[in-house]
This record gives C-alpha cells, structure tokens and sequence, in this order.
C-alpha cells in the first residue's frame, strides 16, 4: 500500500503540497484531481518514491521512504510502476525494450519479460507499434507506452499521472480498462488527472475520488484504510497477495545487501 | 538488473552509440600507440647509448719513459673513478695488429705497415665509459685530467662522433617527448570529450531505470562495460601495429643513425603488454562511470 502522512513539499520554494494525508491500499484505486498546479504531479512523484518530502512520512508497504538511505530506494521504487508526466522514454530504443526495462529491473528472465511486455502492450496500445523506436511515437503514444510500462508485470503499487492527457474515446476507455485489470490484480492504484470526465469514468469504474486543491486534500476524506504493518482486512485485502510480500523482500534484499 | 539483462543492455548501447564507441576504441589505440611507442622509444635511446659507451673510448698514449708500476697505478686509479666501466693497457703489439686490421686493405697502405714495428708505436690505456646521455661531457672532463698526467704523452677524448650522435639522441628524445606529451594529450581530450558528448543522452537513460528503480551500480554497468571493451579492443590494435610497424620503424633509424640493431627493442614485453592491455579498460570503466550521471531522485 502507499501512506502519505503530514506530508509537504516545496517546489522552487512554493509549498506544492501541505500537509496531506492519502492512503491507497492494495486492490484500491484513487483517483486524485484537481486544477493545474494543485499539486497533483508532486504528489504523485512523492507517493511513487520520485521525490523526497519536505516533512511527513511516505509508507510504502511497511518501508517509510524518507528515512530509507538514498541506496536502498531503489529496491522500493522497482515495486512502484510510475507513469510521471513527461513519459521518459529512451529515444532510442523500441517501444517493447523500453517496456521490458520495467521488468529487467525486477529481474525477470528476458524471455518471460519479453511476452509479459508484449501482453501489456496489446492491452494498453497497440502491439505493432513493438519495434518502432520511442522517438518515432507521438506524444500521446509514448503516454500510452509509458503507460504499459507502468503497468507490465503489474508491480504491486501504480502510479499514473495523467495517463489520458490528449487521449481520444478509445484510448481513454482503453486506459480505465487498464488501469481496472491493475485493480483487480491486487494492486494499489493512484491516478491523477485534471479532466473531469476522465476523473468520472474511473469513479464509475469504481474508484475513489480525491480532490488536491492549492496542495491541501479537500473534500471528502482521503483516507481509506488505517494502515496496519502486514496485510490488510475485509474487501482491501490483496488478491494478489504476493504484492506485499514483494516489497518486504526487496527491502530485505536491500538490507541485507547494505550490510554486507 | 540480471548479468543477462546487463550484458543485453550493453550490447544494445554498443549498437546504438556504435559511433561514438568507435571513436573512443580509436582514442584508445592513439593513447596506446603512444605510450608503447615511447617505451619502445625509451628503450631504444638506452640501447644506443649503451652501444655508444661501449665502442667509444678515451685512449691516453703513455710516454717510454712510464714504469710498468706506474702505469698499474694509473690504470688502478682510473678503475676507481666513477663512470669508468673498464679500463685496458694496450700494448704496442697488440696496438700495431689493430692498426692492421682497421686498415683499408690497399697497395698504398700495405707497404708501410708492413715495415712498422711494434716499437714505433706507444702503450697506451684504453677507458670505456659507462653509458650515459652525459658520456662525452664525461670523456672531455676525463681526457682533460690525463692530459695533466706527467707520464701521458697524447689523449685521444674520441668526443666528436660520441658528441654528434649524442646530440642527435638528446634532440630525438626531446622532440619524442614534446610529440609523446601533443599526441597523448590530443587523443585523451578526444577520448574524454567524445564520451562526455553522450553524457546528456545516457542521464536521461539514468533518469528513467531511476524511475524503475534500478540501482546507480547497475545504471552505469553497460556503459562501464562498452567503454572497457573499447579500450580492451584499441590496446589490443595498439600492441598488433606496434609489434608489426615498430621493427621496420626502428631499423630504418639505427640504419640513418649507424648504430647496430638491437632485436630486444622491437616489441613491448610480457610485463609492459599486461600493463597496458590492463589500463586501457580500466581508464574505459572510469570514463563509463563519469559518463552516466545517476541522479537520486527524479526531476520529473
């Protein structure tokens, strides 16, 4: 699960978020909105480890990042797929090596990587678009191929920053679809986004509605579950129950790694 | 990240950056051939000054009138100085057979050195200096205190060829050094600068296994690895030309300087080899690690 807490941050000396407190479980998916330049991007990027928080804690499973050593975030940041809001892609390579990366880094053999990044790609876009170089995409299409590697694996914590922007009908269906199968395997799923209608039909597909305005959480409360060190109870509990146990080995793996 | 995703990520970036790669294996053979070819250099300058010192010889002609046990005492003093390698008495004898052999056989010279006695001829005492770039400022100092000896009737310093091909040495070694130093630098500001070139690229690369959570070690792998192989391959093509162009190079200049040829000289040793087939991927690994900056959180 991702827990925020307390937390504020400053960008370029303006206070982008204060004092905000957002908990996403596994097998939940929030959806955050608000205007441009309420905050939603940095909030994001704290809540996927990308950023460091000015104050307030970041929870990611049982791990606080901000009192993590800068060595160790990688180990929990391999468990987050992270769509930012510039796609960051590597020009030069093709669009199923730039998804696969996601998995390389997770360790998965090349073979298996290879199919799973070209499942996510057919779910997410379009699967000839495979071997074409990154370079050669449309903004909106390397969103999309950002968004498939963000997805591919799944890993268990998702985080997508506006995942639609510029997106057509289809490819907005095609992304709430998406980001349901990231659900309903268990993980938690945090989105932003600044377009209403978008922000509804991922609240129709069951999601749960945040609104950040002026970096505040406003509005209906934004905690859903209270936080519990191992495993969740009732409907929140992962159907994938590996998600959890996942991120607990890394960050033993990492630990351990340290030490020696 | 895997050995296997590693090794693919590298071989990936080799393709993609094939240019630049091979411009820094192309730095790398300069950086090599010049650093072989100075210590080949080097090696070869000794040579010739060894030879120098052993063929050139201070001879002093001693005067009739010197006691056998004087000139064992001079000969004795002149071991004991510093710089000396050897020191001889040359008899008459032995002198007038030398005079024989060094001779141009021809009709005009055989009539009168076939007449000539031993006794026309001095002793004298032959002082071969140890080699050195000083040698003939040594034999001027040398030849100068013998011609102070009462029983030293003439001294022969034999300074003007020593002193010429000595010059020539000095001058070589001085050029070879400023060529050595322009080249060197050229090729590793070419180096650094083609690989700093690509540094932009490979930080927004970084920024995204950033992003998925790769660990800096792992980031800077595959560059670390191309840039070592680059220089593994242009020490490697360094040694091959230097083994083939450098004993047609060397004899063609001991052929205009007249020195003998010195087979020891032609190719870098086992040693000097391992050192350099060492150094070139070590410097490449350096240079893969400076290349790819790993930023610790993300700027997106």
């Amino acid at each position: 699960m991702i827990w925020l807490e307390g937390v504020s941050y400053l960008r370029a000396g303006s206070p982008a978020l204060q004092d905000v407190t957002l908990g996403v479980s596994f097998g939940e998916l929030v959806v955050v909105e608000g205007l441009t330049g309420s905050g939603k991007s940095s909030l994001l990027a704290v809540a996927a480890g990308a950023r460091s928080p000015d104050s307030g804690a970041v929870w990611i499973a049982e791990h606080n990042i901000v009192g993590l050593q800068a060595s160790s975030l990688p180990y929990v940041r391999r468990n987050v797929g992270y769509l930012p809001p510039d796609p960051l892609l590597i020009s030069d390579e093709t669009v199923l090596e730039n998804i696969m990366l996601a998995l390389a880094v997770r360790g998965e053999p090349i073979d298996s990587a290879e199919a799973d990044a070209r499942e996510t790609l057919a779910m997410v876009a379009d699967s000839a678009w495979e071997d074409r170089l990154a370079r050669s995409l449309s903004t909106g299409q390397q969103r999309l191929v950002a968004l498939a590697r963000a997805l591919v694996g799944p890993p268990p914590l998702v985080v997508v920053d506006e995942p639609a922007a510029g997106m057509g009908g289809d490819d907005r269906e095609g992304i709430v679809s998406a980001l349901v199968w990231a659900r309903e395997r268990g993980c938690a799923v945090l989105c932003a986004t600044c377009d209403p209608g978008f922000s509804q039909m991922l609240v129709d597909a069951g999601g749960r509605r945040v609104h950040l305005e002026g970096g505040r959480i406003a509005g209906a409360p934004a905690i859903g579950l209270v936080p519990t060190p191992v495993g969740f109870a009732g409907e929140s509990e992962p159907k994938n129950a590996e998600s959890s146990q996942a991120i607990h080995s890394s960050a033993r793996r990492s630990s351990g790694e340290e030490s020696s | 990240m895997t050995v296997a995703w590693i090794l693919r990520r590298a071989r990936r970036q080799s393709v993609s950056q094939r240019r630049a790669l091979w411009a820094a294996a192309g730095s790398f053979l300069v950086l090599g051939l010049v650093s072989g070819a100075t210590v080949l250099g080097l090696r070869a300058t000794r040579g010739w000054m060894s030879t120098v010192g052993q063929t050139v010889h201070v001879i002093a002609f001693l005067r009739d009138e010197m006691e056998p046990d004087q000139i064992a005492q001079l000969a004795d003093l002149l071991r004991r100085r510093p710089g000396v390698a050897r020191v001889r008495l040359v008899e008459p004898a032995e002198a007038l057979v030398r005079l024989r052999d060094a001779a141009r056989p021809s009709s005009a010279t055989d009539s009168w050195l076939n007449d000539l006695e031993p006794g026309y001829l001095p002793r004298s005492i032959e002082v071969a200096l140890a080699a050195s770039v000083d040698l003939p400022q040594r034999a001027a100092e040398l030849s100068r205190r013998l011609r102070g000896l009462a029983g030293v009737a003439e001294v022969d310093a034999m300074t003007d060829g020593v002193a010429r091909l000595g010059a020539w040495v000095r001058f070589g070694q001085r050029l070879g050094w400023a060529v050595v130093l322009a080249a060197g630098i050229a090729a590793l500001s070419f180096l650094v600068s083609t690989v700093l070139r690509g540094r932009e690229a490979r930080r927004r690369q970084a920024q995204v296994l950033v992003i998925l959570g790769e660990t800096a070690g792992s980031i800077r792998l595959p560059a670390n690895i191309a840039l070592a192989t680059a220089g593994l391959m242009g020490a490697l093509a360094a040694l091959v030309v230097l083994r083939l162009a450098w004993p047609a190079l060397l004899t063609a200049v001991e052929s205009a300087l007249g020195v003998a040829s010195m087979p020891a000289g032609f190719s870098l040793g086992v040693w000097e080899s391992s050192v350099g087939l060492l150094a070139a991927p070590v410097l490449g690994w350096v240079l893969g690690y400076i290349s790819t900056p790993v930023p610790g959180w993300v700027d997106a």
